[in-house]
Parts: C-alpha cells; sequence; structure tokens
C-alpha cells in the first residue's frame, strides 16, 4: 500500500506490506522517517494523525490513547496499518532521522534465558535473527502469537550489532503477556516477534553532562544500558552520574551486586541511591553494600533531597510507571531544569 | 473576540493557572504574583489543557511532552516548536477581563519588535478574507506580499498541472507564508499557496515592510535572524516561501 502523509513542513512517501498488517508507525520509522510517537503501543497518543483518504484497520480499537482523538478521522499511526492506499495529515514537523540513528527493523527472535530476580521481576533474553543496533536507553516492542499486540520492553544490555537483547521485565497483576511469561513452565525456545529500536531517551557520551537516572521499578532497565555505555567510555572520570532506584521495601530490590561492581569500577563520581517507599532500610545493610546508599522515602523525593544544589548541568534520564514519571519531571521542573534536559519514558 | 470578563483577580492563586471558556474558545489564564497573563488553553502542540500542566510562576509546561513558554511574553522556550496565542488582560476594580489582539502579535518573526515599529507594520497590513478553494498566489507569481494567517488553513503545493505535491500546511495564527517578499533573490513563487477552508489572512507588502525596518535597524535585524531560523526549519523539505 503506498502511504502518503502530509506534516506540516512537507509530504513523506511510504510503502506498507499489502497485507501483513504492518502498522503504518512502524513502516515510516523503518524508511528513515521520523512520524512522532511516544510509547508504540497504543496508550500515549501522540501518534495520531488524521485520515484524509483511504481505508484502515485499527487492530486495537480499545487503545486508551484514543482518549487523545478528537476529531473525526483521526487514529494512532502506531495501532493502525493500511488497507488500501491512504492519506493522511500529522499536524507536526516531520523531518528525515538523523544520519547515525538507529532506524528501527522488524525481527523475529527467540527466548534463550529467563531468570528470575525478585517475586515479580526477571530478565529475559532474546536473540534477534538479525543484529540490532539501537542506542542506549531505547527499547523494543516484543510480540509473542498467543498474545494480541507487542508490548514495550526496555533494553537492559548495549552492545553494537546486538544479537542477544536482555530485557528486565515486572509482572503486572493481570497483564495479558505477564500471565503468559511468568506462567508456570519455562518460556525458554519461545520464539517472538521483535520490531525496534524505538524511544528518544537516548544516552550518548558526547552529551558532556552530569547524569542523573531516577527509575521507579522496573523504569531501572533502561537506566543499566545507558551506564553500560557510560562505563564503556570511562564517562564517569569526566562527569558525574546519581543513579536513583526506587523500589517498595528490601524484597523488590535487585541489582545490587551490579550496582556495588558499577561503583568499583567507575569511582566516586558515580552515586547509586536505593529508594525504599514502604519500609526503613533494615540495619546491616550498609556494612552489606557500602558502595550503596539506601534511604527511605519515594525516589523523586529522595532524589529532590540529594541533588539540591547540583542540578545546574544535568540531563536527566527518568523512566517506570507514569505516576513515578510525572512526580520526577514535576520535582525537576520546580528545581529549574529545562525540558530539553529531562528525557524520560512512560511504562503505560 | 471582543473585551470579555473572565474572572475575579481573587480566583486565581499566586503561582495558580485556570482555563476558562469564553464564547467556545478555552482560555488559559495564569496568575505570575503582581501580574496576570491570558492564552489559548490548550496546547498548540497536541490540544492536550494546559491547566494540566506545570505552572512555577514565570514558566509555563505542557505535561504531556514538556513543551515550555515564558509566560510574559508566551514565546516558545526549550522543546515547544510554536509560541502560544496571547490575550491581553486587563484588571479592574479586582475583577479580570481578556481583549484578543491582533494575529500581527503571535508572528513569532515580530516577538521582540518594538511597539512603535509593531504598530507601522499594523497600519501597513491589509486583512482580507478568502473563501475555501481560493488561490492565494500560483506558482511563478510576483513575490511581492508577506501573509500572516489571521485563521483558517492554508495549504502549499509544488509542481506544475498534473504533478503536483503536497509541500505542507499552515493553521496556526500567527504563522507566516510568502517570506520570499522579504529576501532579493527570490522574485517568484516556488509554491502555489491555497485556502483550504475560509481564511483570514493579512497581506503585507514586503517592499514597504523592509522600509519600516530599515528604519528601525534593531528589530530589522530580530526579524531576519528570525526568518533565517524559519526558512532553515523549512530546508530539509519543500519550502513554502
Ligand atoms: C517505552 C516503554 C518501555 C517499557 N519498558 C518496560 C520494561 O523495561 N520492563 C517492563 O516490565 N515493562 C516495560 N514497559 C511496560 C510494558 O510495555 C507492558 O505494559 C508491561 O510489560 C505489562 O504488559 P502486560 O501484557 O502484562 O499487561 P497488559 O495490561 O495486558 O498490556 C499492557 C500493554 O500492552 C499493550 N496491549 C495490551 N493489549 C493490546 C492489544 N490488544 N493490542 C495492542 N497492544 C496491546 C498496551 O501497550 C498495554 O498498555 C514499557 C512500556 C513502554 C511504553
Ligand atoms: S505512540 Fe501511538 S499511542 Fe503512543
Ligand atoms: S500536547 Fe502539549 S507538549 Fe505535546
Amino acid at each position: 500500500m503506498k502511504i502518503q502523509v502530509n506534516a506540516r513542513n512537507r509530504t513523506h512517501l511510504f510503502e506498507t506490506e499489502a497485507g501483513a498488517g504492518e502498522k503504518i508507525l512502524h513502516a515510516g520509522l523503518m524508511r528513515g522517517i521520523a512520524l512522532p510517537y511516544e510509547c508504540a503501543s497504543g496508550t500515549c497518543g501522540t501518534c495520531k494523525a488524521r485520515l484524509v483518504s483511504g481505508d484502515i484497520s485499527d487492530a486495537w480499537p480499545d487503545a486508551p490513547g484514543r482518549k487523545y482523538l478528537k476529531a473525526a478521522g483521526e487514529f494512532l499511526m502506531c495501532q493502525c496499518s493500511a488497507t488500501t492506499d491512504v492519506v493522511a495529515e500529522v499536524p507536526a514537523f516531520v523531518q528525515l532521522m538523523e544520519t547515525g540513528s538507529c532506524v528501527p527493523l522488524a525481527s523475529k527472535g527467540c527466548i534463550v534465558a529467563t531468570q528470575m530476580l525478585t517475586h515479580d521481576v526477571m530478565t529475559l533474553d532474546i536473540e534477534s535473527a538479525e543484529a540490532i543496533d539501537f542506542d542506549a536507553g531505547q527499547f523494543m516492542l516484543v510480540g509473542v502469537s498467543e498474545v494480541e499486540g507487542m508490548r514495550g520492553w526496555s533494553m537492559v544490555n548495549f552492545d553494537r550489532h546486538a544479537r542477544l537483547l536482555r530485557f528486565l521485565v515486572r509482572r503486572k497483576p493481570g497483564g495479558v503477556l505477564s500471565d503468559w511469561l511468568f506462567a508456570d513452565g519455562s518460556r525458554t525456545g519461545a520464539g517472538v516477534d521483535l520490531y525496534g529500536p524505538l524511544g528518544h531517551a537516548t544516552f550518548y557520551p558526547s552529551l558532556g553532562k552530569d547524569l542523573l537516572c531516577i527509575a521507579g521499578g522496573s523504569g531501572i532497565a533502561g537506566m543499566m544500558s545507558i551506564l553500560a555505555r557510560a562505563e564503556q567510555d570511562n564517562y564517569f572520570e569526566r562527569h558525574d552520574g546519581n543513579v536513583f532506584f526506587g523500589v517498595r521495601s528490601m524484597k523488590d530490590v535487585y541489582f545490587l551486586d551490579e550496582f556495588t561492581r558499577l561503583r568499583a569500577q567507575c569511582g566516586n563520581r558515580l552515586a547509586v541511591t536505593v529508594a525504599l517507599s514502604d519500609e526503613d532500610p533494615p540495619d546491616g545493610l550498609d556494612d552489606e553494600y557500602p558502595l550503596i546508599r539506601f534511604e527511605r522515602g519515594f525516589v523523586h523525593e529522595v532524589a529532590a533531597r540529594q541533588m539540591q544544589q547540583k542540578l545546574a548541568n544535568v540531563m536527566a534520564y527518568l523512566a517506570g510507571p507514569p505516576p513515578a514519571v510525572d512526580a520526577s519531571i514535576r520535582m525537576l521542573l520546580l528545581s529549574r531544569v529545562t525540558a530539553d534536559n529531562i528525557r524520560y519514558d512512560k511504562f503505560s | 473576540m471582543q473585551k470579555e470578563r473572565i474572572c475575579s483577580a481573587t480566583d486565581i492563586p499566586d503561582n495558580g493557572m485556570k482555563t476558562y471558556e469564553i464564547k467556545g474558545v478555552k482560555v488559559l489564564v495564569a496568575n505570575a504574583g503582581e501580574c496576570f497573563y491570558a492564552y489559548q488553553g490548550l496546547c498548540p502542540h497536541q490540544d492536550v489543557c494546559l491547566d494540566e500542566g506545570y505552572f512555577d510562576g514565570s514558566v509555563l509546561t505542557c505535561h504531556q511532552h514538556l513543551w515550555q513558554w515564558d509566560i510574559r511574553t508566551g514565546e516558545a522556550m526549550g522543546l515547544a516548536e510554536a509560541p502560544l496565542e496571547k490575550y491581553e488582560v486587563e484588571v479592574s476594580d479586582g475583577e479580570l477581563f481578556v481583549v484578543q489582539s491582533s494575529a500581527l502579535k503571535a508572528v513569532e518573526m515580530l516577538k521582540d519588535v518594538s511597539a512603535a515599529t509593531l504598530s507601522r507594520l499594523e497600519q501597513l497590513a491589509k486583512r482580507e478574507e478568502y473563501d475555501e478553494g481560493a488561490v492565494v498566489y500560483e506558482v511563478n507569481d510576483p513575490t511581492d506580499d508577506l501573509y500572516v494567517l489571521e485563521s483558517g488553513r492554508v495549504e502549499f503545493t509544488i509542481g506544475r498541472e498534473d504533478r503536483t505535491r503536497l509541500a505542507g500546511f499552515m493553521l496556526r495564527k500567527g504563522e507566516v507564508f510568502g517570506w520570499a517578499a522579504l529576501l532579493e533573490q527570490s522574485p517568484r513563487r516556488i509554491a502555489k499557496a491555497i485556502c483550504h477552508e475560509k481564511s483570514v489572512l493579512l497581506r503585507i507588502d514586503g517592499g514597504a515592510m523592509l522600509e519600516v525596518l530599515e528604519a528601525d535597524p534593531a528589530s530589522g535585524l530580530v526579524v531576519m535572524r528570525r526568518l533565517s531560523e524559519l526558512i532553515a526549519r523549512h530546508m530539509s523539505g519543500p519550502q513554502n516561501g
């Protein structure tokens, strides 16, 4: 199918695979057209467009992101595919991706390992049939044939031409893919569909700013990728890094050994704080993990306390459940960090 | 919009903001301490209510994708790609009134132009109404005038006869097109401009505008700087000049 996207500054032309249900957003991004999106999974409404002519099929008519649609004919490019040639209007400036950006692709993959980290969090290793180049902080869409729709998961690792992608998945109570993944019996060997990389909350060593990472729960996934990239580049010899990892209680904590290793490797300019919202840090923890700080409180409050006077030259990376990300955004804006120094992923 | 009462000054706390609906239009009123400001109530990015965002007394942020504006001017800051449409606020006897200002005041290119020069430009501007389908200019027409959109929607196409292609569109109050009128090396239109719906445009003679700007070089420099930014933004695709 031929797709024409009328943007405010120009018209973009590309094709989608007929009959394959390829999403309009996916097809455009794969051709290097920087169509607007955020979650790529039907919740945020950022990818909205208006149908000018042609027919589309909506894979998820109940998508929560549809609440942002107002005018007749508006649809979510991340959920809709073309069934005829389509002309759509996107009321935004749409450029081509900058050279050097990681252009997404569709690939097949296979779950090669899983490991439970806590009662409701696992790491999941997926081997992709095709090598994938991604930026630290990006995510992939992952789908399995038994479950409708794809899910966004952030990469934990950082490697060039990666065949192995590591994800960190929290079990969402009642979540469809969660129930599939955490069901009794291993999912190792299961085939998956992959699309990506996606996401704008990326880190490059040329950034030249202090790093501030505030993660609610599994939001720590993308931060680990950022820290891996920073470590590979000796970034913390030149810049400060402050990582805040918020969880409810000690039974929800993981990665303490990895944080200890990173701290030992990267030196004193990197600081890691675990914020516990529901309990005081137990006695003896400081002795067990002397390189990590433990504090009681919501992660954005703990970060606000520790970062006083230290926000002048930061780039802030935020990820996790939307309320946690929103609380951190509010905290940073009210501390006069400007929006162009805040990058976030809401795990909506 | 004429002068309209909106609320009492005490209705909006310090560093607070509220949205009011005036004749079907959402208007955001913000209290920045000593001074009140009024702007379009919906985010120019994706029509989200701005009162759900953040306001710290000087900077307004849309919570959806963090576009930001200077509360004193409505000028875009940081990630924002468009300014906010501003309404003049009058306070009398503790009551707030808003007045809609001319589209020229919403023109980003003219934001820092002196008041005297802006009023001279206002005098040059002719307000014209166009019907749906009306052609503002054709390819190869002389580039005499510059246009400011007050309401409606204008589309641009490039190419000739049956090989035409849409090259962008404008739909925000205060957007400028036909800026080739300010450029000496561009005597002919390279795109066709058509009103896609009933539209109101302010038409300004490019030569006369340059004369006004020459008489006030400080303002002129600002306009030329903004113009070059504008052109750069459109550079990656066919231009709307
Ligand atoms: C940018 C981003 C990054 C994320 N990173 C992580 C991460 O690193 N780790 C992590 O644990 N979680 C992450 N999430 C959340 C993750 O995508 C899932 O929401 C979560 O795993 C729960 O999935 P579920 O199937 O169990 O829950 P469900 O409630 O069943 O589904 C959750 C999401 O799946 C999608 N979905 C559901 N049904 C359909 C359908 N019929 N058609 C299309 N789509 C559908 C929607 O996006 C929905 O919000 C991220 C989310 C986003 C947006
Ligand atoms: S990008 Fe499509 S709804 Fe978020
Ligand atoms: S809707 Fe306001 S910034 Fe996107």
